[in-house]
């Protein structure tokens, strides 16, 4: 707000005043007035009429202007109706009034998609706890009636089990809420359940499995950070070349401020201009365009944003034809040091 | 033989779960109706349970709590509840161990033997004793007559599975399932060079004959 802008604000009521003036001097010409009070009227009717006008100017250029103060302070800007001082002239405090208004129908409006999202993401994981079920009793009918087809078709109960698995971290992530529970991990037992999990693929692929260096603790939710290596880790299969001497090699370091782990594998790469966009949701780039491997691009976007919500860098760089390479960087927090 | 009692309401898993362990050499038996879940199982007198959180009428956190002020046999959640607070949660009400659907059933087997084996007091074997050797696990080693010598761990690890397993032809599948489940993510040639040493080991032994090799089978221990 400047002088300008307001002063052409009120030129309707400067014009008014002016023609008021006029007025009122020619009928002080008209009659036989001394020239004391023929100056005297006009110029203190102009003389108040200008200060409180410079008065009203700088009382809102000083309201408004605080205003947007605060509004370039602040972070979430529709929390401005908290703080917001009281006006103490009429549109201001109609102002006031309004911002509230909007402020309360538009948190409504938010806590009720809030509401239907906690909503939506309890149904999920209602529903997958139920098809977890069905999943444990078929792959138990399996395990007592072993045979060629039925081990084919616990292969394929392990995929369903690992989309399932997905969508629930899908819901999780997507909540503003904290589902997560973290605690002191030690590495090494974190990794060797993926591995584990992993185990029949990489048995019959013949990939080989180096661990090192692994006996560090990170604190973190280990039903989270298990989900996400396992990602990892059946891109690093899926991605494999198929030459036979496929191998992943996992290892950690601690550093100053922080644990990293890595997760080496020596598949076929990403082209270089698409390792930026691998955390992209619904990104394939050209492996994952390849026939037979239909990727779907939620993997590495998931574990993205699941290792955002615990506070963990993740990390990948790679070459064509050499293969990938994954970090987990854990910072290190009092709370490791307390332990 | 020893009871074990699945308390879990989805009947065909359960029904399948007791197969399972009836064909693994126990005494199974589960929980059909769960009005009176906590005296119901009291008085069956388990040796081991296996529960479920999820039950109707009551939680397993809850039936857990309350079996634990009266007894100690051991108990295994299985769950489809897979976070870990609920975890925890178990694990303080006394639970053993905490597995979640859908688990593998060789794990939840492993974990059911040695969680019995440790409540009968039975002492940690440490030593195996066969016709014409003696595996000494807790200093890794084999032994003839006066002579002992020394196996690395994966050896330790083949050599004990074969005798487990013996007159049984054993896949290499088998052997590196085996060996990767005790954590050692070995490759298919590292698992016959370890094979071939084992071999020269036992020749040392003049016991070179037992490990046999079938071809495409696998080996066998006679």
């Amino acid at each position: 707000m400047n002088f300008i802008s307001f002063i052409k604000d009120k030129i309707l009521q400067i014009s008014l005043i002016i023609f008021g003036i006029i007025t009122i001097e020619i009928f002080l010409l008209a009659y036989p007035y001394g020239n004391f009070i023929r100056i005297y009227i006009p110029l203190s009717i102009f003389t108040l009429y200008f200060v409180s006008i410079i008065l009203e100017y700088f009382n809102k250029k000083r309201y408004y202007d605080n205003i947007y103060r605060l509004l370039s302070e602040l972070e979430e800007r529709y929390l401005i109706t908290e703080i917001i001082e009281e006006s103490n002239f009429l549109e201001g405090k109609i102002l006031n009034e309004i911002l509230e208004q909007v402020d309360k129908s538009m948190n409504d409006h938010v806590n009720e998609y809030k509401y239907l999202q906690e909503d939506y993401k309890e149904y999920i994981e209602m529903w997958i706890h139920e098809i977890k079920i069905p999943i444990a009793t078929s792959k138990m009918i399996i395990e007592n009636n072993k045979n060629e087809v039925t081990s084919s078709l616990d292969e394929e109960l392990d995929k369903v089990e690992n989309y399932v698995e997905q969508a629930l971290y899908y819901a999780r992530s997507n909540t503003a809420n904290k589902d997560y529970y973290i605690k002191k991990n030690k590495i090494e037992d974190i990794v060797n359940d993926c591995i584990k999990k992993n185990k029949k693929v990489l048995i019959t692929e013949k990939i080989a499995i180096n661990t090192h260096d692994l006996n560090l603790y990170v604190n973190t939710d280990s039903k989270w950070i298990i989900f996400i290596l396992n990602q990892i880790i059946q891109n690093s299969i899926k991605y494999r070349k198929n030459d036979g001497k496929s191998k992943i090699e996992i290892t950690a370091k601690k550093g100053k401020e922080n644990v990293i782990l890595y997760i080496r594998d020596n598949g076929m790469g990403i082209r270089d201009g698409e390792v930026t966009n691998v955390f992209e949701k619904g990104f394939t780039g050209t492996n994952g365009r390849r026939i037979n491997k239909k990727s779907t691009g939620i993997g590495l976007y998931l574990c993205k944003k699941l290792c955002d919500k615990l506070g963990i860098g993740l990390e990948l760089d790679s070459i064509q034809n050499e293969g990938t390479e994954v970090r987990f960087i854990f910072p290190n927090s009092s709370y490791i040091e307390m332990n | 033989m020893q009871k074990i009692l699945i308390v879990e309401d989805d009947e065909k898993l359960r029904n399948e779960v007791e197969i399972f362990f009836n064909n693994n050499g126990y005494n199974a038996e589960s929980l059909k109706k769960f009005d009176n879940t906590i005296e119901d199982i009291i008085n069956i007198n388990p040796d081991l349970i296996l529960l479920d959180i999820n039950l109707p009428g009551t939680d397993g956190e809850y039936v857990c709590k309350e079996i634990r002020k009266k007894s100690n046999v051991p108990i295994i959640i299985v769950t489809s509840r897979d976070n870990e607070l609920d975890e925890l949660l178990c694990i303080n009400y006394g639970a053993d161990h905490y597995i979640t659907k859908p688990f593998n059933i060789q794990i939840l087997l492993a974990k059911t033997n040695s969680l019995l084996r440790r409540s009968n007091m039975e002492k940690v074997q440490d030593k195996i004793y066969t016709k014409d050797f003696i595996i000494n696990l807790s200093n890794s080693t084999i032994i003839k007559n006066d002579k002992v010598i020394e196996l690395t761990k994966n050896e330790l690890k083949i050599l004990k599975y074969l005798t487990e397993k013996r007159n049984q032809i054993v896949s290499r599948e088998e052997i590196m399932d085996y060996l990767w489940e005790s954590e050692s993510f070995i490759d298919d040639n590292t698992l016959t060079v370890n094979i071939t040493r084992l071999r020269n080991k036992l020749e040392e032994l003049k016991l070179k004959e037992l490990l046999e090799t079938r071809r495409g089978q696998g080996y066998i221990l006679r």
